[in-house]
């Protein structure tokens, strides 16, 4: 269970010393194994809260609790229990991609012959297997973000957490991996946040879609399952006026 | 940032047909210059034929070539060691990076030939002296050129290093050290050239064996061939183990293509 409660984070420009609220007064439940999209223009905070969820940045007011402990606090409880997928693959240049799958095992002291055989496991179930040695120069940029899902798979994480992972790539190859990403995703039942600026990708995706509006409002928390897929339009124009308007659009009630 | 431009050793690859034919044209030179000599007026002694510089290079003492090769090695590991210590410290704590630089650019600043005669005044083992010039030469070299390859890590990696929560010895071991490496063979190179040259200087005063103090007993006897033989060598020196360095790193760098 994750539980955003008051959330408040101020930065301080390091010039002026002025104030920017990137999140005001957050508060969010996500359920385990449920899978949240997170919508929201350009500079809302999505990307903050990515942060304090990974436990990089310490909120300024309020907390995140994750199954009773807070990511930032509590840092180091959640080794091999958090992984991300960001938006650039960001794999080690001199490391090959299966070496590169390992490294959270490595982290985490797990034997190296079974480091091996897992990363081997998770790169031949993303279509990898023939490219385990190749360095990332090597691959493409489809094939990037692969091996960056498998290191993320890898260590079997109770939260997966994804910031615009698959934005970047042509339509085709996000399309794929943003199955292969769910499939997975579901198969090791871990909850699932996903953060985006692309409503198909969200209404695709999530379970919930929760929209953001400017430092983080709330403006609509939205159960997929309430929209059929005939109805998938007008949720994705309801979103977009939602959006533009930076607040609630009626059609979105019955969420 | 280091004490003089970058450059590529002139061994690493194949020497460039421009570069033989310069090399061919001044050896000419200075041999009809060597003959010419005495109808010119110039003492015999000043321009040595090459024959004499080859008779020259067969008195060389292996020995000696040794001795100031195991003093560059071992200083240039001291201040290795020391600059990859204190760059560290710099990188994790503002407050020693902002004490220790000023302190750094200092050090840098200070002639060789100063340092030579404070190590005189300072201490008597003539060893010791050697190689404390050769690291207050080096390891500022390494220091800032260590401590800028690790502000220069993207903050992306460090970013899903940390996501990960690595143990600071983690952190170090499987990014840092890795992402610095190409920036840590650029400063052994240039700190293997500066401290070839700097060496010979330390070893013309107090030193009794090593290329230095040849030079500085062919100086004594105004023996140019000799100057010109310990010359090549001390430049072959240079040259062959820049080779070996950029093999080293094409080999442990080879990720980069």
């Amino acid at each position: 269970m994750i539980a955003v409660e008051d959330l408040r984070k101020v930065f301080y420009q390091a010039a002026t010393g002025q104030a920017v609220v990137a999140i005001g007064h957050l508060s969010l439940a996500i359920a385990p194994r449920e899978m949240v999209a997170i919508v929201g223009q350009t500079g809302c905070g999505k990307s903050t809260l990515f942060d304090l969820l990974i436990g990089l940045e310490a909120p300024t007011e309020g907390r995140i609790v994750i199954d009773g402990k807070t990511p930032y606090g509590d840092f180091d409880a959640f080794r091999g229990k958090i992984a991300t997928v960001f938006q650039q693959d960001r794999l080690m240049p001199w490391r090959s991609a299966l070496d590169n799958v390992k490294l959270p095992l490595e982290l985490l002291g797990v034997p190296e012959t079974e480091q091996t055989e897992r990363s081997l496991g998770w790169l031949k179930r993303l279509g990898l297997e023939r490219f385990a040695t190749a360095y990332p120069r090597e691959l493409s940029g489809g094939m990037r973000q692969r091996v960056a899902i498998a290191r993320a798979f890898v260590v079997q994480p109770t939260i997966l957490l994804a910031d615009e992972a698959f934005g970047h790539l042509d339509e085709v190859t996000a399309g794929e991996l943003r199955d292969t990403f769910v499939t997975l995703a579901r198969e090791c039942g871990s909850t699932a946040i996903l953060i985006t600026h692309q409503l198909e990708e969200a209404i695709a995706v999530g379970d919930r879609i929760v929209v953001f509006g400017r430092s983080a409002a709330l403006l609509a928390d939205i159960r997929v399952a309430a929209w059929p897929p005939s109805e998938h339009a007008s949720l994705r124009e309801a979103i977009q006026a939602t959006l533009q308007a930076n607040r609630p659009d009626p059609r979105l009630a019955r969420a | 940032m280091s004490l003089e431009e970058r450059r590529e050793p002139l061994l690493a690859g194949k020497l460039p047909r421009e570069a033989l034919v310069s090399l061919a044209v001044f050896a000419a030179g200075w041999e009809a210059l060597a003959q010419a000599a005495p109808y010119l007026g110039i003492p015999p002694f000043a321009v040595p034929s090459f024959l004499k510089i080859a008779q020259s290079l067969a008195t060389v003492t292996w020995l000696d070539v040794v001795v100031t090769l195991a003093r560059v090695i071992v200083a240039l590991i001291f201040s290795f060691v020391i600059g990859i210590a204190v760059a560290t410290c710099m990188y994790f704590s503002d407050s020693v990076e902002r004490h220790i630089r000023p302190m750094v650019r200092l050090l840098m600043a200070v002639p060789v030939v100063s340092w030579i005669l404070f190590a005189v005044l300072w201490f008597r083992g003539v060893e010791f002296r050697i190689v404390f010039v050769l690291v207050v030469v080096c390891a500022p070299v390494f220091i800032v050129d260590t401590v800028d390859a690790m502000r220069d890590v993207p903050r992306d990696l460090r970013q899903m290093m940390r996501s990960f929560r690595p143990t600071t010895w983690q952190f170090f071991r499987k990014l840092m050290l890795p992402a610095i490496m190409p920036g840590i063979f650029t400063s052994w190179k240039i700190t293997l050239s500066l401290a070839i040259r700097v060496v010979t200087i330390a070893e013309l005063v107090g030193a009794v064996t090593g290329i230095g103090h040849k030079l500085s007993v062919a100086q004594e006897l105004f023996s140019v061939a000799e100057v010109f033989a310990w010359t090549l060598v001390l430049v072959a020196l240079l040259f062959l183990l820049e080779s070996l360095l950029v093999r080293v790193e094409a080999r442990v760098l080879r990720w980069r293509g």
